[in-house]
C-alpha cells in the first residue's frame, strides 16, 4: 500500500494517543494529519483527500457520533472508532451512524495496524464484487449462482441463512450491528428479536465452521454485533 | 375498673347498703303520718318508689336489700297488728309477695339499665379517646412524637406507664434494666401474639401488627389499684393497631425519602465512575501504545531495550485488566449496571470469551463440550463474557502450564450449569464460600499474582442474573467452578418456510 500514500486523519483529544497512533500508521507508510477537536477534524476532513479517519468518541467540543454524521454527508471513506470497553451502547450508535469498525482502549499497535490495513484494502478495491466467487478457508461462495461449497462439497443453506451469509461476506472486516442485520434480513419489525439473528448465525457456524464454538470467520462482537473475517 | 365518675360511684359497697337502709327508714317515717289518710296499697307504692330510687342511684345489691326491707317495714308499721310481724288478714301475704316481686324486678331492671348506660358512656369515651389519638398519630412526624402521644394516652386512660419498642434492635437494646421483660417482648415481636405477665403487677405486651409486618412491641403497665378488664384490653389492642399503622406510615415515608436521596447519590456515583474510568484508561492506552511503538523505531533498538519495552507493555496490559476489573466491581457494587439481557445461545458467548482470553491461555489445552440441544438463555452477553474470561483466566493461572481446561454445560432442572474445570490444585474446601468475596484468594501465600477480585465480580454478575455459583473439587482432582443460570421460557424461533 505504499505506492499511493494513504491519507489518514486522527481526531483524538489526547496528544500522546495521537502520537503513537501516528507512529504506528507512519510505519505503514500512511500520511497522518492530527486534530485534537471535533471542529478542527471536520475542517481537515472537509478539505478532502482523506482515505481513513481514526476517531475518538469522547471529544472536548462534541460527540464523535456528530462527526460521523457530518462526515457521512459527503464521504463514505472508512471510519475507525476508538472507545472504552464499557460503552457498548455508544459503539453501537457510532456504528449505526456509519462508522466501520472500532477498537477498545487500551489497544495494541499491532491490532491498530491490522484494523487499518483491513479497512484500507476495502477502500482500495471498490470493485471487489467484480468476481462473484469468494473464497475463505475451505469455503467457496458463488454470489451469482447462490451456491456454497465447503471442502468441495455443496452446502445446503436455507434462504435466510444464505441472505445472512451474503450480507456478511460482502462486508469483510466490518462490524455489522445486530440492529442493521435484523433490519436488512428480517425486516424492521424484527429489530428487537435479536434471538433470531443469534440462532441463524449459530446455524451458519454449524454448517461452515470447523469448530462452531470457536469460529474463525463469523465472529461475535459481544454486545454489538458480528464481524465476518476471511481468516488468517 | 378504671373510670370513676361521681360521688355515689366512689362509695364502698357497705356505705351503699347503709344508704339503702336509710332510704327505706326515711320512706317509713314519711309514710307513717299518712297511715290513716292513705290506703295501704298507696303506701306500698311509696315503698316501691323508694326501691326504684335506690336501684337507680345505688345499684343492684342495695336495691335487693331495699326491697326486702320495704316489705318488712310495711308489714311491721302499716299492716295490723302494728309493730309486729304477725298478719291479721291473710290477704296481706299476697300483697307482700307481689310487693317483694315487684320491688326485686324493678330494682334488677333499673340496675341493669343503669349499668348499660354507664357502659355505653364508657365506650363512648373510649371511642372518643381512640378517635383523638388516631388523629394525633396521623399528624406525628417521627417515631419520637408517636412515643410521646402514646405515653400521654396511657397515663391519662390507665394511669400507668408504657414503653414503645420499635424494631428488633430496640427490643434487644432497651430491654436491659427495664421494668418489663425483654425476653417476653422479643417473643411477642416474633409471634405477633399479645401476652400478659402478672409478676410484679400486671404488664401487657402488645404486638404492633401493621399490614406489612410486626413493627415492634408496646408494653403497658396500668396504674396501681386498677386491674385490666376485657374492655380495657380491647382498647389497648385498638391502640396498638393505631400505633402500628402510624409507625408503618412513618417507615414508608422514610423509605421514600431515602430512595430519593439514594437515586441522586447513584447518579453522582455513576458519573464519577465513568469520569474515573475515562481518566484511568487514557494513560493506560498511552502506556500500552507507546511501549508497543518502541518496536517500530528504525533502526531497531538493541535487544535489552526491546526486552524492557516488552515487559513494559505486558505490565501495562495487566494493569489495564486490573483497572477494568476494579471499575467493573465498583460499577456492580454501585448498582449502576443495568443488564441488557437477551435470549441467546451459550455457545456464542463461550466462543467470544475464548477469543478474548487468547494469550492468557498460554500452553493450556482447551476442551469445549457443549451439548447441541442447549436451550437459549437470557443474559447480558458482555457481562457473562466477563464471567467466562475471569473463570478461564483463573483456571489458566492456577493449573499446570500444559494442563487441560475444560468448558462444559449441562441441563440441571430449572438451570443450565456451565462449568470451567482445570487440573490445578483445586480449592481449599472449608473456604470455598469465601472465594467469592472481594479480595479473598484461595491460597493467600501463593506466588501467583492476583487480587482476588475476579471471582467476586463473577458472583456479582451471576447474582444479578438470578443465577448461582459454586466451587467443586471433583474426586478426579483439579478444581471446578460451576455457574448456574436460570432457564426461563425461551421465545420461539419460527422455522423457516424453505
Amino acid at each position: 500500500m505504499s505506492e499511493t500514500r494513504s491519507q489518514v486523519l486522527i481526531v483524538e483529544d489526547e496528544a500522546q494517543i495521537r502520537h503513537f497512533v501516528r507512529l504506528a500508521l507512519e510505519a505503514d507508510g500512511c500520511v497522518v494529519q492530527e486534530a485534537g477537536r471535533l471542529a478542527d477534524g471536520l475542517l481537515i476532513a472537509g478539505a478532502g483527500a482523506i482515505d481513513l479517519v481514526v476517531l475518538d468518541l469522547g471529544l472536548p467540543d462534541g460527540d464523535g457520533i456528530d462527526f460521523i454524521r457530518a462526515y457521512r454527508g459527503w464521504s463514505d471513506g472508512p471510519v475507525l472508532i476508538l472507545s472504552a470497553r464499557t460503552e457498548e451502547r455508544h459503539k453501537i450508535d457510532a456504528l449505526d451512524a456509519g462508522a466501520d469498525d472500532y477498537l477498545t482502549k487500551p489497544f495494541g499497535v499491532g491490532e491498530l495496524r491490522a484494523r487499518v490495513r483491513a479497512l484500507m484494502r476495502r477502500r482500495q478495491r471498490p470493485g471487489g464484487e467484480a468476481s462473484p466467487l469468494l473464497e475463505f478457508g475451505d469455503i467457496v461462495v458463488d454470489l451469482a449462482k447462490r451456491q456454497v461449497w465447503r471442502k468441495g462439497e455443496a452446502v445446503h443453506l436455507t434462504p435466510i441463512e444464505y441472505r445472512l451469509l451474503a450480507m456478511m461476506v460482502s462486508h469483510p472486516g466490518q462490524v455489522l450491528t445486530q440492529r442493521r442485520l435484523l433490519a436488512e434480513i428480517w425486516g424492521a419489525s424484527y429489530i428487537e428479536s435479536s434471538h433470531y439473528l443469534r440462532v441463524y448465525v449459530g446455524h451458519l457456524r454449524q454448517k461452515l465452521e470447523d469448530d462452531p464454538a470457536q469460529p474463525r470467520h463469523f465472529l461475535t462482537e459481544t454486545g454489538v454485533g458480528y464481524r465476518f473475517q476471511t481468516g488468517t | 375498673m378504671s373510670i370513676s365518675r361521681n360521688a355515689v360511684d366512689r362509695l364502698s359497697p357497705r356505705q351503699k347498703m347503709v344508704l339503702s337502709v336509710l332510704a327505706c327508714v326515711l320512706a317509713a317515717i314519711v309514710a307513717s303520718p299518712l297511715r290513716g289518710v292513705l290506703d295501704p296499697a298507696n303506701i306500698v307504692m311509696l315503698f316501691l318508689l323508694t326501691v326504684l330510687v335506690v336501684a337507680v342511684s345505688l345499684g343492684r345489691n342495695p336495691a335487693v336489700l331495699a326491697a326486702v326491707l320495704s316489705v318488712l317495714l310495711f308489714d311491721v308499721f302499716f299492716v295490723p297488728p302494728h309493730f309486729s310481724l304477725a298478719v291479721s288478714n291473710l290477704q296481706y301475704l299476697v300483697t307482700f309477695a307481689v310487693m317483694l316481686a315487684t320491688a326485686l324486678i324493678t330494682g334488677h331492671l333499673t340496675a341493669t339499665l343503669k349499668e348499660q348506660a354507664a357502659d355505653a358512656e364508657r365506650r363512648e369515651q373510649r371511642t372518643h379517646a381512640l378517635y383523638e389519638i388516631a388523629s394525633r398519630l396521623a399528624g406525628a412526624l417521627n417515631d419520637g412524637q408517636v412515643d410521646e402521644i402514646v405515653t400521654q394516652f396511657v397515663s391519662s386512660e390507665f394511669g400507668g406507664r408504657c414503653r414503645l419498642l420499635l424494631g428488633e434492635l430496640a427490643v434487644e437494646v432497651r430491654a436491659d434494666k427495664a421494668w418489663y421483660a425483654g425476653e417476653l417482648a422479643r417473643r411477642v415481636l416474633e409471634s405477633g401474639q399479645r401476652q400478659i405477665s402478672r409478676e410484679e403487677g400486671q404488664v401487657v405486651y402488645l404486638p404492633l401488627k401493621a399490614p406489612m409486618r410486626v413493627r415492634g412491641v408496646l408494653v403497658v403497665q396500668p396504674g396501681e389499684e386498677a386491674a385490666l378488664l376485657e374492655g380495657d384490653l380491647a382498647l389497648l389492642d385498638a391502640l396498638a393497631s393505631l400505633v402500628a399503622i402510624a409507625v408503618e406510615r412513618l417507615h414508608y415515608v422514610e423509605v421514600a425519602q431515602h430512595s430519593e436521596v439514594e437515586m441522586a447519590t447513584e447518579r453522582l456515583r455513576s458519573s464519577i465512575l465513568s469520569a474515573l474510568s475515562h481518566d484511568l484508561r487514557t494513560p493506560l492506552t498511552v502506556l500500552v501504545g507507546l511501549a508497543d511503538s518502541i518496536f517500530l523505531i528504525r533502526p531497531s533498538l538493541p535487544e535489552p531495550a526491546l526486552e524492557n519495552a516488552r515487559a513494559l507493555r505486558d505490565q501495562a496490559t495487566r494493569l489495564a485488566g486490573l483497572v477494568a476489573n476494579l471499575l467493573e466491581m465498583a460499577r456492580l457494587n454501585a448498582g449502576s449496571v443495568t443488564l441488557r439481557q437477551e435470549w441467546q445461545p451459550l455457545e456464542e458467548v463461550v466462543g467470544s470469551s475464548l477469543k478474548l482470553v487468547g494469550d492468557a491461555l498460554g500452553r493450556h489445552r482447551l476442551r469445549v463440550e457443549l451439548p447441541r440441544d442447549l436451550p437459549l438463555l437470557r443474559f447480558d452477553a458482555v457481562l457473562i463474557e466477563r464471567v467466562l474470561c475471569n473463570l478461564v483466566e483463573n483456571a489458566a493461572k492456577y493449573s499446570p502450564a500444559d494442563g487441560e481446561i475444560r468448558i462444559s454445560a449441562a441441563l440441571a432442572g430449572d438451570f443450565v450449569d456451565l462449568a470451567v474445570s482445570d487440573e490445578g490444585a483445586g480449592f481449599p474446601v472449608p473456604e470455598s464460600g469465601q472465594l467469592f468475596e472481594m479480595f479473598v484468594r484461595g491460597h493467600s501465600e501463593s506466588a501467583t499474582p492476583g487480587t482476588g477480585l475476579g471471582l467476586a465480580i463473577c458472583r456479582a454478575i451471576v447474582d444479578a442474573h438470578g443465577g448461582r455459583m459454586r466451587v467443586e473439587s471433583p474426586p478426579s482432582g483439579g478444581g471446578r467452578i460451576v455457574v448456574s443460570l436460570p432457564r426461563g421460557v425461551p421465545p420461539v424461533v419460527e422455522a423457516e418456510v424453505a
